[in-house]
């Protein structure tokens, strides 16, 4: 059609998106979504800036609800977790990482304060039946998990109380009101719970493995590895798992005014922390090496380095890179120990040994010696399944080899380094794998993504902002049980949410929108189907690849055509 | 990592693009080159500027690549004067619109060469005899419609076709002409600088003078990724780094008096800004005695300006040249 205008001259109707632009186009901006490095360092499988980008966004329920779709026990993770998140985190390489630990925190405890329901519905009634044995962190998430696939499950533990090594965790770090709302929450999800139940005495595995349809091991490493000292122990020896029940069970220690606390993992530094508090004169001597923050290394304690470093500051004394060479016994009470600097040396075949060094013994004089050197399963009832090792081997995904309808998990399968986020990464991770098992499906193998590099970020866009740290109690007030971090608040929640890069994710800032100088950055009013608030006109993009340049989370690539 | 196919339609783009929460003066389809910080600059121009607004366009890239005949980019009365005269059609608009009693506002568009050079004499016209008309020159330091020669707002020591460097000439021998104090020495209500680089602050400034009735002038430092010599992808990336180098100062006038500057957080040397543009290239010789001469003959000039407008930043502020751009999530920083 043509309109007359005046005379001798006429002009066709249109604009010029008659004019396709993405003709000359030779590559495209496309939404890459990547892993953002706290979701793939998390033991639990947590995406974490998914949740804090809710947490963001006002919707602090939401958040929760996306957080325990992963990991049902944020209050108790939030709080012992030694956060591989944080260590991640890409802000770490911009100012601070954030402090997801404490976010992760502030959510539980505020899902226990307002009561928010678990995302699970109840299963159908003729749904197959699973057995989780241990009500600990691995048991406890494997049968959450059990149950949000549709599944029913029953869990037993040989205690009159669900928890496991939860309650071996002193409450200055993990208050134990806060274990029993969050497992007593976890728990009215649906969960049958048969406390009091001894695999063993009470249950036997064939059993139980004919009359469900799976069963998830997760008893823990209840059991302390023996320890002497060239065939030597005191007559009054407690261990130091035995000591932190006792305390836990009846807030008792046994008589003494030194102890000297061997090895280096959480448990020692645990027992450590409780004797100091109880005002014995506390050392710990461990092979290996304090950590050094800025400079990890394999010969490093096992403990948290946070726990370490409040160890330190409450006056336990930590002899590194020192060993026990002999006991000093008055008859057959202790009265002090020999200790002797030692390194980690290779041989001539370049295997690492222990090498003492003569000449630099010296005396600690300690009435107690307590062994905290590793732990494992009591085998009570499942010997058939350790014959000749102290840990369960299992599959990526959790199943015993060589035994069918076996999973498990937690502190008793090979290669754990005993912490709680990793039992319930553990849980989760069977609980599919037996739910996919029960439909006869079969899952893809575990790749582990490739996290987004800080370099992939626009910083630019993103202004330094200060860390909210958890506010701790003065080292002279840290004498009793109480917690001594305390959560953060709401407000101080919020500003670490915003603090977020949201790495390899769409952050809604339109960015890409404003900036297209050929308007072919369409902004969608409902999440798009990718996952951003933004399409792409392919029918005017001309490539120009500028978005991608200033994507500030690099959510934006170039594909060629 | 995964990529994520979008799975719309072209029919619910079609209704999508209609329903853009902005306004948007020139549509898509336009021929502007990939990356081309003007056909952006003057998008902006008139989201900010809103519908109600009429334009006088001189001669340059902006007329040609929006209105390849028989069609048009604009969703706005647009007109397209000559490349000298663009003052006094605005002026004329303006005097008609007047007698009409109509409020609406004229808008005069050109580039340095029709601003800094050829149309220099009609705006000047224009400010003096007070007209209600804001003036937007989109300075991409040279006539790049023709084919890059060099106007008076190419910087010095840059190379253009005209400006070759060579045995006797490191590129162009001379400076980059100081046009906003020329401008304000019209004594107009208000002149500004900004960049495509801050959005926020390019719609702030065009929100202002459009609100001042009389003569108003804004100078927006738009990258020409073939006239400069760079990927059209970095065209927000050099802006920004002309302005955090302290080579283009980001000011605002008020009747010749500064009212305003964005503050530089922390001032970024010259050779970051220059290093990515081939129109510099021939500075990073070496060798070349003239070449080191130049950069910090260029250095100097930055200095000079961060000195004279008073730029330095004192710490961190929130409308600095390090925090003027910063995002947030749900797009809450593009005012």
């Amino acid at each position: 059609m043509t309109i007359k205008l005046t005379r001798g001259s006429y002009a066709l109707p249109g604009t010029t998106l008659g004019y396709k632009t993405g003709t000359w186009r030779t590559q495209r901006p496309e939404h890459r979504h990547s892993s953002a490095p706290c979701h793939t360092a998390c033991p639990a499988g947590e995406d974490p800036q998914a949740w804090l980008a809710l947490l963001d966004e006002g919707k602090p329920r939401e958040a929760w609800e996306l957080l325990v779709s992963v990991n049902p026990m944020p209050a108790i993770t939030g709080r012992v977790c030694p956060h591989p998140c944080e260590s991640g985190c890409n802000r770490g390489q911009y100012d601070e990482p954030l402090a997801i630990h404490s976010v992760e925190r502030f959510l539980g405890d505020e899902a226990i304060a307002k009561d928010w329901t678990y995302p699970v519905t109840a299963p159908p009634v003729q749904a197959p039946h699973v057995a989780v044995i241990g009500a600990g962190p691995a048991g406890l998430t494997a049968a959450y998990h059990l149950l949000r696939q549709g599944l029913q499950v029953t869990v037993f533990d040989k205690l009159a109380e669900a928890g496991g090594t939860l309650f071996t965790i002193p409450d200055y770090r993990m208050p134990r009101e806060i274990v029993r709302a969050e497992i007593g929450r976890l728990l009215a999800t649906g969960i049958v719970f048969k406390p009091n139940h001894e695999l063993g005495r009470d249950l036997h595995l064939r059993e139980l493995q004919q009359d469900y349809a799976a069963v998830f091991l997760a008893p823990g490493a209840m059991k302390s590895t023996e320890w002497n000292v060239d065939g030597v122990t005191p007559n009054d020896l407690h261990d130091g798992l035995h000591l932190l029940k006792r305390w836990s069970d009846v807030a008792s220690l046994p008589e003494m005014k030194s102890a000297a606390v061997i090895g280096g993992g959480n448990t020692a530094i645990d027992i450590a922390r409780i004797l100091k508090r109880n005002g014995v004169d506390t050392h710990i001597v461990i092979h290996s090496s304090l950590p050094d923050p800025d400079n990890p290394a394999a010969d490093d304690m096992r403990a948290i380095p946070r726990e370490i470093q409040q160890a330190l500051e409450e006056g336990v004394r930590i002899h590194d890179h020192h060993g026990v060479k002999r006991l000093i016994l008055r008859g057959e009470k202790l009265s002090g120990i020999e200790i002797v600097r030692m390194r980690k040396l290779p041989d001539n075949k370049g295997r690492l040994h222990r090498v003492a060094f003569e000449g630099t013994e010296s005396i600690l004089h300690v009435d107690q010696v307590i062994p905290a050197i590793g732990q494992k399963i009591d085998p009570t009832g499942m010997e058939r399944l350790l014959t000749g090792s102290s840990h369960f081997k299992v599959s990526e995904r959790g199943q015993l080899a060589g035994n069918g309808n076996l999973y498990a998990g937690g502190d008793a399968i090979e290669g754990n380094g005993g912490t709680v986020t990793e039992a319930v990464g553990n849980g989760r991770v069977a609980a599919e794998a037996i739910a996919a098992a029960l439909r006869q499906e079969k899952l893809p193998a575990i790749t582990a993504p490739e996290p987004i590099s800080f370099e992939s970020l626009n910083m630019e866009y993103f202004e330094p902002a200060r860390r909210e740290e958890q506010d701790i109690l003065p080292v002279q007030e840290r004498v009793g049980e109480a917690e001594i971090e305390h959560g953060l608040s709401p407000l101080q929640a919020a500003h670490e949410a915003n603090r977020c890069f949201a790495c390899g994710n769409c952050l809604r800032c339109d960015n890409c929108w404003t900036l297209c100088p050929d308007s072919a950055v369409l902004k969608t009013q409902e999440l798009a189907s990718d996952g951003s608030f933004y399409v792409f006109d392919y029918d005017y993009c001309k490539g120009c690849g500028l978005c991608a340049i200033e994507c500030p989370t690099g959510y934006i690539a170039i594909a060629s055509e | 990592m995964s990529t994520d196919k979008q799975t719309i339609t072209t029919d619910s783009l079609v209704k999508l693009r209609k329903n853009q929460p902005r306004f948007e003066g020139i549509e898509s389809g336009h021929r502007a080159c990939l990356g081309c910080g003007e056909a952006l600059a003057a998008r902006l121009v008139t989201e900010a500027a809103g519908p109600d607004v009429m334009i006088a366009n001189a001669t340059g890239c902006l007329e040609i690549f929006t209105t390849p005949w028989p069609e048009s980019a604009w969703r706005l009365p647009w007109m397209h004067s000559l490349f000298e005269n663009t003052g006094a059609i605005a002026a004329g608009m303006e005097a008609a619109l007047k007698a009409q009693g109509k409020p609406t506002k004229v808008l005069a568009f050109g580039g340095d060469g029709g601003t800094f050079d050829i149309g220099f004499q009609a705006l000047s016209g224009m400010l003096e005899r007070g007209h209600n008309v804001l003036y937007v020159c989109f300075d991409n330091e040279a006539y790049m419609n023709t084919g890059i020669q060099r106007s008076s707002s190419t910087p010095h020591a840059a190379m253009t076709t005209t400006s070759p460097p060579g045995s006797d000439r490191m590129g162009k021998r001379h400076l980059k002409k100081d046009i906003l104090s020329i401008v304000a020495a019209h004594h107009i209500p208000y002149a500004a600088t900004t960049s495509v680089a801050y959005p926020s602050d390019l719609r702030k400034k065009i929100r202002r003078a459009m609100e001042i009735e009389g003569p108003t002038f804004i100078q927006i430092h738009s990258p020409c990724p073939l006239g400069w010599g760079h990927d059209g992808e970095y065209s927000i990336k050099v802006a920004r780094l002309a302005v955090q180098t302290g080579l283009f100062p980001i000011i605002e006038l008020e009747r010749q008096e500064m009212i305003g500057s964005m503050p530089i957080r922390h001032p970024r040397p010259v050779t970051d800004y220059l290093g990515l543009q081939q129109r510099f290239r021939h500075l990073f010789n070496k060798d070349d005695a003239r070449a080191v001469e130049e950069l910090a003959h260029i250095q100097a000039l930055a200095d000079h300006n961060i000195k004279h407008y008073d730029l330095r930043g004192d710490g961190m502020d929130r409308l600095d040249s390090d925090g003027a751009d910063t995002v947030r999530r749900g797009g809450m920083r593009w005012a």
